[in-house]
């Protein structure tokens, strides 16, 4: 199988599977998560065989017809980076799946829970690999709209559902910034393909001289601020942590959120090297790595501190993307993408232990946790490893990616002197202090101490293998990269680096290489972490203090005003446009009606009514019109339901009448035929409603009513009467061409026919789907009535 | 309206309506008709059952599910569309065979027709679901 075919295979194999997952589930019943695993390591494979070639420096490129009439093609482009996010993705999707199997109660919708996880792995590994910017937004966004599903999957509970409609609200509104970013990158360049783009140095050169090279970078950094949970936008992945565990450690900690690394990673040739992306990405970066590892502190949910902790760890990798200088566009690139793959190992593990922990403990609350190291040993190992390697201690993983962290910030500071120079590395020193506190805090408070027996169960356990099994294989990755770092360096981050700076790049890292700045750094760190943590308690509760006294303070607070906002503004807008009765309805349409046809009419005309009138009326006409008239007053006139609809449907009999008149059989029998159904229905309808008129109408009201009426009759009357004198001037009658080639292109000679299912057939499919939904729509309203009941 | 000759005349008229309202259909692309006018005429064929013999008693016969023809003709009807692209033509491009059989003469076989079709069990569908919901509804 050639690379191409697999990297397609194995964005749609999870798509394909997760349609026939149902049938899946008849069979294995509860024990479809193994079957949703499986899926996942066809897709590690199928990625896999693309890893030695993008360990030589190749990439792999195609692409496939999809509207070929507009030029638009499914393109995928598979490079380092591409490669090591769909190991990522299928590995620990694997590992998510297989744990599910245990996790999720036997009694749960498994069948749709495992399919929004396929779902969800197939957009991510279509987002990574797709080449055209159009196409990467359609699955960044099915991305968005899984992870919507996940979060809301326990749809009864009111804090899922406005976690879930956070989470969509932030990362798929920061998408459509996204694509307005990536619609003027197309503008500048004249392609949507981003590898194209990469490709061409001469376009970069032309993207950075642009002038809209500003705005573009500030829309595409929106939208990955906005899924990876930077800035301001922080605010939905604390919401999203009321997901069930696994999808957490999956989307929420693992893969969805680094969407936005990914993105600025896959730009970053594009538009590093610029003050811009200095300021925009790495001040973002520090900022929130700050911020978020500060609140983490007042955190007691355990999976809300490690859900600020992830936003922390993002934040890291932000700033080291963001390290750039004219001459070395990539300073923290290696770092930024070690990183991010230690990150990945290290908190899908603490996620994936927290889940066990509260799945025993039946809370999350850490305050009535504690001890939990005598009835959970092998929980207490694991978790431990995953948090210190998080804390950056060595040897673990984390501590080699943290060193190079402060190497990267040491450089930058540098290049950039003056202050900057010690105020980058402090803040990294200051933010790796951060997170050993809260680290820390996660193995004290959960596993060490004095075992609160008042708020525990008495009998707690490990779980079995089956949950216990996938973070501990997460646990000796971590250890394994922390003391052998060389094989996972050259074979996943050195390809993804390369892939990102698009030239070689040799990385040497060890656990020890002599006594150097980053490793004081280090040392600092440790000590104010500590620190810290002795002074843990006094500042959460500085911290509840000051949100007690300031509530508007956050962006939580904002996000509420302005979706609250939102909806009394629509409430607001339905008033006006959706009064209710039919009246206002007609009074607009009729309006619009005199506005686009009476002007029109007078300006393309000139005189209102034609200098010669052909009144020639037989006689039997003027009967038949005659008794129309009648029958119209009527329906205006009469008391009852009953007789007014029996006074419309004389009109439309006689009409059909004058069709008949006028040779026009097709027309007539419709008309008959719709005349009777409409009739049933006003029956039908009446039976349940009072039998008279109970409204009463006031007299302005009848005076501006008649007017309007009256306008729109004597236009039509004008208009007929321009008509009767043939087409006017600037038209030309459309009829002709049917006549000629209703018969030598469509081979029917009933003209109308002909023209409604084949020269318009395209109106027709439309019409009747309009009438699908008509009749849906009915039965929604009918029944929703009689529920509600 | 149950009375003894509203009844017996719709015993006698519905099978003939039906009859017509197909012929309506498959006449259609010479001849006045179509399968809107099919449509409505067969919906209203039915409607007279259900008027004259009750809701209730048709349905104790056989409870038919009208949601499913529309579901049915509006799936014909984009099948027809897309079975134009599996020849890479466009979208509900047309096309028609002649052939010749005998007694019958020549006979055109128009691939439209399946497109009226599927427009013929929308509409009955759609209407006498209408119908239906309303009428059962309390």
């Amino acid at each position: 199988m050639d690379l191409f075919t697999a990297i397609t295979l194995a964005v749609f194999l999870p798509f394909i599977m997760a349609a026939i997952l149902p049938t899946a589930e008849k069979i294995l019943k509860n024990r479809v998560g193994w079957y949703a695993a499986a899926v996942a390591f066809i897709c590690l494979l199928l990625v896999a065989q693309a890893l030695p070639a993008v360990v030589n420096g190749e990439t792999v490129m195609g692409s496939l017809p999809w509207i070929p009439s507009l030029g638009v093609e499914l393109s995928f482009y598979g490079d380092g980076l591409s490669v090591m996010f769909g190991l990522i993705v299928s590995g620990v999707g694997i590992l998510i799946m297989s744990y599910s199997n245990e996790y999720m109660s036997k009694r749960e919708d498994l069948s749709r829970y495992y399919r929004y996880l396929l779902m969800f792995m197939g957009s991510m590994l279509g987002m990574v690999f797709s080449s055209n910017a159009i196409q990467l937004f359609v699955f960044w966004e099915l991305t968005s709209i899984t992870s919507f599903m996940l979060i809301g999957y326990w749809r009864n509970r009111p804090m899922s559902v406005y976690g879930a409609t956070k989470s969509l609200l932030v990362t798929a509104g920061g998408g459509i910034f996204m694509l307005a970013g990536f619609l003027l990158l197309g503008i500048i360049t004249g392609t949507f393909d981003i590898a194209t783009i990469l490709q061409n140095t001469s376009m970069i050169a032309l993207i950075k001289g642009h002038e809209l090279f500003l705005p573009a970078l500030v829309l595409i950094i929106i939208g990955a601020a906005a899924k990876s949970a930077q800035g301001p936008f922080y605010i939905w992945l604390p919401n999203a942590m009321e997901a069930p565990t696994p999808v957490s450690a999956f989307l929420h900690s693992a893969t969805m959120v680094k969407a936005g690394i990914y993105l600025v990673a896959r730009i970053h040739p594009i538009f590093s090297g610029t003050e811009a992306w200095f300021v925009l990405v790495s001040g973002l970066g520090i900022i929130t790595m700050l911020a978020a590892g500060f609140l983490a502190f007042r955190q007691t949910d355990i999976k809300g501190i490690l859900a600020y902790s992830t936003i922390s760890q993002l934040a890291y990798m932000m700033a080291m993307y963001g390290y750039t200088s004219y001459q070395y566009p990539g300073i923290g690139v290696a770092a930024a993408t070690f990183h991010l793959f230690n990150h990945a190992t290290f908190k899908a593990c603490l996620f994936l232990v927290a889940g066990i922990v509260a799945h025993e403990t039946a809370t999350r609350d850490i305050t009535k946790m504690g001890g939990l190291r005598k009835d959970m040993p092998i929980t207490f190992i694991i978790g431990t490893i995953a948090a210190l390697s998080m804390a950056g201690v060595p040897p673990l993983n984390g501590f080699l990616s943290k060193e190079m962290f402060y190497e990267s910030s040491l450089e930058m500071g540098h290049i950039l002197g003056g202050p900057l120079e010690y105020l980058i590395p402090a803040a990294a020193v200051l933010g790796g202090a951060f997170t050993f506190a809260y680290s820390i805090r996660f193995i004290d408070g959960i596993f060490l101490g004095r075992r609160r027996s008042e708020h525990l169960p008495k009998h707690m356990h490990e779980p079995t293998p089956v949950m216990l099994a996938p973070p501990a294989l997460l646990a000796i990755l971590v250890i394994l990269i922390g003391i052998f770092p060389s094989a996972t360096v050259h074979y996943i981050i050195e390809p993804a680096a390369s892939g990102i700076l698009l030239e070689d790049v040799h990385l040497h890292v060890s656990l020890w290489h002599g006594f150097t700045a980053a490793l004081l750094m280090t040392i600092i760190t440790f000590i104010a972490g500590a620190a810290l943590y002795a002074k843990y308690g006094a500042i959460a509760a500085w911290q509840d203090r000051v949100n007690a006294r300031h509530p508007a303070w956050s962006f939580n607070s904002l996000y509420d005003r302005f979706v609250d906002g939102a909806s009394g503004t629509s409430t607001a807008f339905a008033k006006v446009m959706q009064p209710g009765p039919l009246r206002p309805y007609l009074v607009a349409m009729l309006m619009i009606f005199l506005l686009l046809s009476a002007v029109p009419a007078v300006m393309v005309a000139g005189t209102l009514i034609p200098a010669e009138l052909n009144f020639d009326v037989p006689a039997y006409e003027a009967v038949l019109l005659g008794l129309i008239v009648l029958a119209s007053l009527g329906t205006a006139v009469l008391k009852k339901y009953l007789h007014a609809i029996i006074a419309v449907s004389a009109v439309g009999y006689l009409v059909s009448l004058v069709f008949i008149y006028l040779q026009a059989p097709d027309l007539a029998i419709t008309q008959i035929l719709v005349e009777t159904l409409a009739t049933i229905i006003f029956l039908l309808v009446i039976i349940k409603v009072p039998q008279t008129f109970r409204e009463r109408i006031t007299r302005s009201v009848l005076a501006r009513d008649l007017l309007i009426s009256s306008a729109v009759s004597v236009t039509v009357l004008i208009l007929l009467l321009n008509a009767s004198q043939g087409i006017v001037s600037p038209f030309e009658s459309l009829s002709y061409y049917f006549i000629e080639n209703s018969v030598p292109l469509a081979g029917g000679y009933n003209m109308v026919n002909v023209i409604l299912v084949d020269f318009r057939g395209y109106d027709t499919l439309g019409e009747i789907v309009v009438l699908c939904l008509a009749g849906l729509g009915v039965y929604n309203l009918l029944k929703s009535r009689s529920d509600s009941k | 309206m149950t009375t003894l000759i509203a009844k017996t005349v719709s015993k006698a008229c519905v099978p003939i309506i039906i009859l017509f309202s197909i012929s309506l259909l498959l006449a259609g692309h010479n001849y006045p008709g179509g399968g809107f006018i099919g449509g409505v005429m067969f919906a209203s064929a039915i409607s007279l059952l259900y008027i004259v013999f009750g809701l209730k008693y048709i349905d104790s016969l056989y409870r038919y599910r009208w949601d499913k023809w529309f579901a049915a003709g509006l799936m014909l009807a984009t099948l027809t569309g897309i079975g134009a692209m599996v020849f890479r033509y466009n979208f509900l491009r047309s096309t028609y065979l002649t052939v010749s059989l005998p007694l019958l003469g020549d006979i055109k076989l128009i691939s439209t027709t399946l497109f009226d079709l599927g427009v013929y069990l929308v509409v009955t569908g759609s209407l006498l679901f209408v119908f239906k919901t309303m009428g059962e509804d309390e």
